[in-house]
């Protein structure tokens, strides 16, 4: 965790220098607020949503619309795209929250299909297939003062700023007394209603929440590519980001998805050079972890350093035993 | 009045009857029993009572209210409170996390977004006491998937009473424990007897004949014998046909 | 008179469309009955078959073996009859390879199995796009199945009266299968009661790996009968999943007929949709989802099952 903050806390400084762009930076660090968000509701909730790109792109449209008719202040339009996305991820929630399992996956599909094909049909708000162009990136202003973020490298920061704050906010939740709530209900969803809670409320709720985040991180992602897009609404993108925090070990550690988005943008960039097919690769590692190892990169890396510790804990024990023998 | 009252409880599944015509009452602060044969309905008859079922006809009586087909969650809040037969904990909690989720006090604070969780003294010293209470005191940092099963067995209690309720259910609490262990149980639960209304199923009837005030005997799903244990003890019917496995 | 003309095209193309969904919904709940899995990736094998069938029938499809050029010199009929029996074997094979995979989700929790096939999905679809691209593709149709046909005042697609006539054949001899062969029986059997045919002393293993196959095998046939209507895409996978489930919930898991019955209705509602307004004829699909989990979400039979997990 510390090496993360490390690695991105620095990164504008070096690089450059291994070939790669702080534009690459800010794009792994927006995915990596997305994937954290989602992971409250895939690894904290159990909840698969397979549509979660749908507010992802309602967030950068909402986001470009309140820029070209609301508002040129930065603060207010990132506003407008978290509670745009927040409020059609609660109308979902409404129809989703007492289903579970494939019922609530496929649920999540059909919505997202939905809000994509709305998308792209309504071209006199999205602009269809050609995207809602020409979308900037606002200064931030701090009331004492305002930076321009129009370049990478400040942009970097303004992102990296984003994150931290992400970071803290989520980190809060999921332990708070709702993230253990919520985590009760992953794990055994009966009992908890048998315990007096209001598990649909609940659902509803880490849906909405996750929603919202989704919602912040398209925005970024609209102030970083200039426009919003549709491509990001579709299945596959939605597929990128359950990979992701899987692969990364989401199930297991809260850091996980950070791991999932680096090794994702890391293939992307590296492998791309070489081949088209890295996506293919990304996918089939995604199937080896699901099969071999669903704790995913974090369960690993748990898995090495209980290990190292094993064999002084069982000694203990062995010798434990031993005594009680006697 | 009872504290706890079934009146005339029919259940259905399909073309099946599966309770029929199921009158209880549970005292304020005696242990009751409910015994039978596999597939009497006793399970069934538990479920109803506590809202996983809505009874096809017939009441369920709290505290002079009427909860029939009332929700799990609101009977819950009302301080119905139950345990389950096979075992329904929080398996990747700790023992103490899975007695702080039950915590009405947690409940309050369940909308929570910001508070620290594990940070409530207050919170943290409830689920401690309750955990000593059920004899697990110094397991609270342990797994509930990694504890022993006679301990998962304590724990479960522990989580249904954390929900500090009026009337506790207990579904078959001995179920798959041995001689020890359901010592370890007897006492616990002649503990809690007095400070708690309790209802009981159980299928061990030395153990059920020992704790509790009243037992009502259901078969076929319907309550054919109740009485004291010692009344049951002395009738002959229940003599010959469930008691036959008593020493 | 001239309403019901208009219509008449759009209905048949709705009991065709609600034929074919039928047979990918038959598939896929075998699959469910036997496995206790729901294949997310049933609609990309699906899209698979239709792809191998490209192959298969013109050289246009890439495939550059020697032994293929037998395949290509022969009259477009008996092509395309070789191909109806060759491409689903294919997607079988694909298919037992994924079941294969999936084992070692069993006894797990389903979100699992749920999340490899998803997986397993974007995988089949990324392959498709970079073996045969990412455009729309046509399959040569043997002249004697396309064309019109015009019965008094009404012209209609011969394909689609094939299409649907195939797809009642295939429905009849899956029923056939179902009921009349030992096989058939075991299937129906461990659909209800895997523990029941374990006890019957059946290799199990060899009972999922043949249905996973043999499920994949519908979708595949399915696939290739729909190419000419839906057009050949590398995501007209996902499209495929969503009327089988929609199905399979009106239907009632493990209701032969109720599943017929409930494709039939999907099939309508998508093909009038698609008489008013053609762009919101694959949506409609979702509605219908969406509307009959909020509504019904234990089907027209009301059973519980595996799909509440």
């Amino acid at each position: 965790m510390l090496v993360a903050f490390a690695i991105f806390g620095t990164l504008p400084f070096w690089i450059s220098e291994i070939g790669l762009y702080p534009y690459l930076g800010a794009e792994v660090l927006i995915f990596c607020i997305y994937a954290l968000g989602y992971n409250v509701l895939l690894g904290y909730g159990g909840l698969p949503s397979f549509g979660h790109g749908a507010y992802f792109g309602i967030g950068a449209y909402a986001f470009g619309l309140a820029q070209f008719n609301l508002s040129s202040s930065l603060w207010l339009c990132l506003v407008a795209a978290i509670l745009a996305a927040a409020f059609f991820g609660a109308i979902v929630s409404l129809f989703i929250s007492h289903r579970r399992g494939i019922y609530f996956a496929l649920m999540t599909i059909a919505f997202g299909q939905m809000f994509f094909f709305i998308a792209s049909k309504w071209t006199s708000v999205t602009k269809g297939e050609d995207g809602l162009l020409n979308i900037l990136r606002l200064p931030a202003d701090f009331g004492f003062a305002a930076y321009p973020i129009q370049r990478n490298i400040p942009f970097y920061w303004f992102v990296f700023g984003c994150f931290v704050v992400t970071i803290i906010v989520l980190w809060r939740v999921v332990n708070s007394p709702f993230g253990k709530v919520v985590q009760a209900i992953k794990q055994n969803e009966a009992r908890t209603a048998f315990l007096g809670y209001n598990v649909v409320l609940y659902k509803a709720a880490v849906f909405t929440l996750s929603c919202a985040v989704a919602g912040f991180a398209g925005a970024l992602f609209a102030m970083a590519q200039g426009g919003a897009f549709v491509q990001v609404m579709n299945l596959q993108w939605s597929g990128v980001v359950v990979l992701m925090v899987l692969i990364g070990g989401g199930f297991v550690s809260f850091w996980g998805p950070v791991l999932g988005v680096v090794l994702y943008f890391v293939a992307r960039d590296l492998l791309g050079v070489y081949t088209d097919t890295w996506q293919l690769w990304f996918g089939l590692l995604f199937m080896l972890v699901v099969m071999f190892k669903p704790e995913g990169l974090a369960g690993i890396w748990q898995g090495i350093v209980y290990r190292k510790q094993k064999p002084r804990s069982s000694a203990s024990l062995h010798l434990l035993v031993m005594l009680r023998g006697r | 009045m009872a504290l706890f009252e079934a009146q005339g409880l029919h259940m259905r599944f399909g073309d099946r009857v599966v309770l029929e015509d199921i009158s209880l009452d549970f005292p304020e602060g005696r242990l009751s029993g409910i015994m039978g044969p596999n597939g009497a309905g006793k399970t069934t008859c538990f479920n109803v009572l506590t809202g996983r079922y809505k009874p096809t006809r017939g009441r369920v009586v709290f505290d002079g209210e009427d909860i029939t087909g009332l929700p799990p969650r609101t009977i819950a809040r009302k301080g119905v409170s139950r345990s389950f037969q096979l075992m329904n904990l929080f398996n990747d909690f700790t023992a103490e996390e899975n007695v702080l989720v039950a915590l009405p006090a947690m409940r309050q604070r369940g909308f929570d977004l910001i508070g620290d969780a594990m940070g409530d003294r207050d919170l943290r010293e409830r689920a401690e006491a309750v955990l000593e209470r059920v004899g697990l005191a110094g397991k609270g940092p342990e797994l509930a998937k990694n504890l022993s099963y006679g301990d998962r067995r304590a724990l479960e209690i522990g989580v249904a009473l954390a929900a500090e309720p009026r009337v506790l259910f207990l579904d078959e609490p001995t179920s798959g424990l041995g001689t020890d262990a359901i010592a370890r149980l007897g006492h616990l639960i002649r503990k809690l007897k007095g400070e708690i209304t309790i209802v009981a199923i159980e299928h061990d009837m030395e153990f059920l004949f020992g704790l509790a005030d009243s037992i009502a005997v259901i078969h076929w799903g319907q309550v054919i014998r109740r009485g004291t244990p010692a009344e049951l003890r002395a009738n002959p019917w229940v003599q010959n046909s469930n008691l036959g496995r008593l020493k | 008179m001239d309403f019901l003309l208009y219509l008449l095209p759009h209905l048949l193309n709705g009991v065709a469309l609600g034929l074919l969904f039928a047979l990918i919904a038959l598939g896929f709940m075998l699959i469910i009955g036997v496995m206790e899995v729901i294949n997310l990736a049933h609609g990309s094998l699906f899209a698979l078959g239709a792809y191998f069938a490209l192959s298969l029938m013109t050289p246009d499809g890439g495939l550059k073996l020697g032994i293929a050029q037998l395949l290509f010199d022969l009259p477009i009929g008996w092509r395309y009859v070789i191909v109806l029996i060759l491409a689903p074997i294919g997607v079988a094979v694909v298919g037992m390879g994924l079941e294969v995979c999936l084992r070692r989700t069993y006894g797990k929790d389903p979100l699992y199995g749920l999340l490899l096939t998803f997986g397993a999905a974007l995988v089949l679809e990324e392959l498709i796009r970079l073996t045969w691209g990412p455009t729309e593709r046509f399959i040569p149709m043997p002249p004697s199945i396309t064309g019109a046909v015009f019965i008094g005042d009404l012209i209609y697609s011969k394909y689609r009266f094939f299409a649907s006539g195939f797809a009642i054949l295939m429905i009849g001899l899956l029923w056939l299968f179902l009921e009349k062969t030992p096989y058939g029986a075991l299937i129906k059997a461990g659909a209800h009661d895997s523990e029941m045919v374990r006890a019957l002393g059946v290799n199990l293993t060899r009972l999922r790996l043949f249905v996973f196959g043999f499920g994949t095998a519908l979708a595949a046939i399915a696939g290739i009968v729909m190419a000419p209507i839906w057009g050949v895409r590398p995501h007209v996978g996902v499209d495929a999943v969503v009327p089988a489930f929609v199905i399979i919930v009106l239907g009632g898991v493990g209701s032969f007929w109720g599943a017929v019955i409930a494709g039939l209705l999907v099939g309508m509602v998508v093909g009038l949709t698609g008489a008013y307004a053609t762009d919101w004829s694959l949506i409609a699909m979702y509605i219908l989802l969406i509307l009959v989990v909020t509504f019904r979400a234990r089907g027209l039979l009301g059973k519980k099952s595996v799909l509440e997990l």
